[in-house]
């Protein structure tokens, strides 16, 4: 059964933690978490007391201003980040879409992208070259999908990106801001397939500071703020059949 | 300290399954280096003959010594560069990663496996023009020679621990990375790489025995040149791979989850 549940979540960014033979520098806090400490101990932190469940088909947008902690979360519900302190357990098959560039080597071709993004998901060549065409045809690449990845714009890796990451069947999917890039024609197209793919049992975590996006997509609401929840709201609005207008 | 290596074993295993990655990775890595060159991979190759030409021209003694030199610079330069190779690139390993480290949930050792395979497919290059240097020049081939052999495959089972040390190391202490590029060019000259040892006094003597990369070196050289097995040298060797694979063990037990957070 696919399910995420948090308890007590808290991550804490330590500053400084190098050794280094320079002398330490002072750094200037954004609008984000909270800085604490000072000199060599200083740290952010960027979590706080986060807990929550998430059950099959659940659509989680997290929203709040920047530095709020909302790629910290996905990063620790993917499992890139160990949690300072509580418990995060989750049940499901994880793939997430960070920052388009992550995770891509530019001077390799779209095509054989899909194939390293497929073997460190853990499939073997073969399934990954069954589903080749169709993540092609989805991201609707044509002919430059034979060409390197950094010859892309924007829209064309995130095309690339999502096509890869939702065709290898993932059971949660976490997405970070990612969806701009690209067009109309593909976020409409980009929305069904999250659809399918909640209505398959899944779970979609979308942090995003688009509320178009987050309402057409999520049936839930997480608030974060200074890296603590504000709100955790169920969305009021039906989404049954709306067309996505972003 | 048992949780440590747990975890270790763990970080290995997993990166172990996923073979395929790293085996990928490696190649994409050559092929980016060579992309757009004429001769591709084959530059190895050349630039190693030319090193050693260089050496054998410049250095070669006179006389009845003359004859196994060229041998002897060929091996040392082979070990060498490959050790130098390895550890100079070890250093900035994580923060050249950076990015699949934030972005995906790869074990850390897939990237020590992936340099590893990297550093080994370059070096066969390197084998390649020794093995026809040892042949035009060198003392026939005979049995001793497997010794050699043997001494190369130690040299590539510690290679994963060389890189997960120095690798943590370049995370922990960035300062390191320039104080392992300046100590590895000063290194090659307290190295017997192309100087002999022949039990005179003074600094070579220290440099000689007090050197670890000396018997790494040696394992692979003394038995095609002396035709025997070098059972000091393997000795230290042997013992010294272990130090380093214990230390990697623990590091990455220890220290894995936290290299994320401070590259
Ligand atoms: N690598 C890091 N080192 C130190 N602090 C960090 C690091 N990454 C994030 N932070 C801090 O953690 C807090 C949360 O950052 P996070 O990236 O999760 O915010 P966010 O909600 O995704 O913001 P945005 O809307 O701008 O994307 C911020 O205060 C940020 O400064
Ligand atoms: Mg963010």
């Amino acid at each position: 059964m696919v399910s995420i549940k948090l308890h007590n979540v808290s991550l804490v960014y330590k500053l400084h933690e190098k050794l280094t033979l320079s002398a330490p520098d002072r750094r200037v806090g954004g609008p984000g978490g909270r800085i604490e400490g000072s000199g060599r101990k200083q740290f952010v932190q960027a979590l706080d007391g986060i807990s929550f469940e998430l059950k099959a088909g659940d659509r989680l947008g997290l929203v709040g201003p920047n530095g709020a902690g909302k790629t910290t979360l996905l990063k620790v519900l993917y499992g890139i980040y160990e949690p300072s302190g509580g418990s995060v357990a989750i049940e499901g098959k994880v793939d997430a879409l960070f920052n388009i560039n992550i995770g891509f080597r530019r001077e390799a071709t779209g095509r054989r992208n899909i194939v390293l993004r497929g073997l460190i998901s853990g499939w073997t060549e073969a399934e990954i070259e069954e589903k080749m065409e169709d993540i092609i045809a989805f991201s609707e690449l044509g002919d430059f999908i034979d060409l390197p990845f950094k010859a892309y714009s924007q829209g064309m890796a995130a095309r690339l990106a999502f096509s890869a990451a939702t065709a290898l069947d993932p059971e949660i999917l976490l997405m970070d801001e990612w969806i701009g890039a690209g067009d109309a024609s593909f976020q409409d197209k980009a929305k069904r397939r999250m659809d399918e793919l909640a209505e398959k049992a899944g779970i979609i975590v979308l942090a995003s500071h688009s509320e178009a996006l987050i309402q057409s997509v999520c049936t839930k609401r997480m608030t974060l703020r200074s890296g603590r929840i504000e709100s955790f709201t169920t969305e009021p609005t039906k989404r049954a059949g709306k067309p996505a207008k972003l | 300290m048992i949780a440590a290596l747990n975890g270790a074993f763990d970080d290995i295993s997993r990166a172990i399954r996923l073979h395929r990655v790293w085996i990928a990775l490696a190649h994409e890595d050559i092929g980016d280096q060579h992309r757009r060159t004429t001769l591709g991979p084959l530059w190895l190759l050349v630039n190693y003959v030319a090193f050693v030409g260089t050496f054998v021209f410049v250095f070669q003694p006179a006389g009845k010594d003359a004859a196994g030199y060229a041998a002897y610079v060929a091996i040392g330069l082979l070990v060498w560069f490959y050790l130098m190779e390895v550890m100079s690139l070890s250093v900035s390993l994580f923060q050249r990663e950076e990015s699949f480290i934030e972005g995906t949930t790869l074990p850390l050792f897939v990237y020590v496996l992936r340099l590893a395979l990297q550093s080994a497919i370059r070096a066969g290059y390197a084998i390649a023009g020794c093995l026809v240097i040892l042949l035009l020049s060198g003392p026939p081939v005979a049995s001793p020679w497997l010794w050699s052999v043997a001494g190369l495959l130690l040299i590539l089972l510690v290679t994963p621990a060389m890189i997960t040390v120095f690798a943590f190391l370049g995370a922990f202490f960035p300062d390191s990375q320039f104080i392992v590029g300046n100590l590895l060019r000063v290194g090659m000259f307290f190295t017997p790489v192309f100087w002999v040892y022949k039990g005179q006094e003074g600094i070579q003597r220290y440099a000689y025995h007090w050197n670890p990369f000396t018997y790494f070196l040696e394992i692979v050289r003394l038995p095609i040149l002396n035709g025997e097995l070098p059972a000091h040298a393997f000795g230290v060797t042997i013992i010294m791979s272990l130090a380093i694979w214990m230390i990697a063990l623990l590091l990455l037990g220890r220290y894995r989850k936290q290299v994320i957070f401070i590259i």
